[in-house]
């Protein structure tokens, strides 16, 4: 497929590094702004850090797929696991003026991506389907 | 990433560097809170060459930070990176930490 690009990671944490250099040359090649780059490589790096918490419970040996698309309007990223399925309405960040540990990433995921959708039509694990649109990411 | 205890001034000052994520932030929260166990105080964080950081990172800074107020302590965050200082702007909680431009800053305060 033209302009898309797929990486595997194990589960581990220490894959997320690999995971943000491919997510920023992905980026790069889309033509997003350097802050835009940032924003996009955190996101991605705290979703697949919640497959490794939420859906896979710590367990680093399975497996997390990534898959980039570079589209003319777009920017998305579909992040698949095996693992526990996510409740959607249970998945809430914390209340930016509470000082406590945690909650942040899911507020750091939405600020780079303007659709954060699982599909349901994924019977086993998720499907996690996060789309940046082009107009948002040259303002950035 | 790397953590280092330093001295200055008589002050201890911990100095990361590298890229704080999941992979790293149980190393710093082990040594972090073994300083805030040990009422380390003032205990200066200089992130000059912390490159990235993510959520659990910050979560990691929170967590020092209560452990420190609950006896009175000081944690004091110095010499931040632009972008790793957008991420506690964004997440309010440069109105919570002690934010300074430089190491010294820091120790002088």
């Amino acid at each position: 497929m033209k302009n898309s690009a797929v990486i595997t990671i194990p589960s581990h944490p220490r894959y997320l590094s690999v995971l943000r250099a491919v997510t920023a040359q992905m980026c790069m090649l889309s033509g997003m702004s350097e802050n835009a780059v940032d924003e996009v490589k955190l996101a991605v790096d705290e979703a697949c850090s919640n497959v490794i918490k939420h859906a896979y419970r710590g367990d680093t040996g399975r497996k997390i797929i990534i898959q980039f698309r570079i589209i003319p309007d777009s920017f998305e990223v579909i992040i698949e696991d095996n693992g526990i399925k996510a409740r959607p309405e249970r998945i809430e960040g914390r209340d930016l003026e509470e000082v406590r540990p945690g909650g942040l990433g899911i507020h750091l995921i939405k600020r780079a991506f303007d659709t954060f959708t699982f599909d349901k039509r994924k019977r086993r694990g998720n499907r996690l389907k996060l789309i940046r649109h082009k107009k948002v990411y040259h303002d950035s | 990433m790397t953590v280092k205890l330093t001295e200055k001034y008589n002050k201890n000052i911990l100095e990361l560097s590298g890229e704080i994520d999941m992979n790293a932030s149980p190393v710093l929260r082990k040594e972090l809170m073994a300083l805030v166990k040990k009422r380390v105080t003032p205990l200066v964080i200089d992130f000059n060459n912390v490159s990235y950081i993510d959520s659990s990172g910050i979560a990691t800074f929170v967590e020092g930070l209560k452990g420190m107020m609950a006896f009175g302590g000081k944690l004091k965050l110095a010499a931040l990176p632009a972008a790793v200082k957008e991420i506690f702007n964004f997440s309010k909680l440069d109105r919570v930490f002690e934010i300074y431009g430089s190491v010294d800053d820091a120790l002088n305060s």
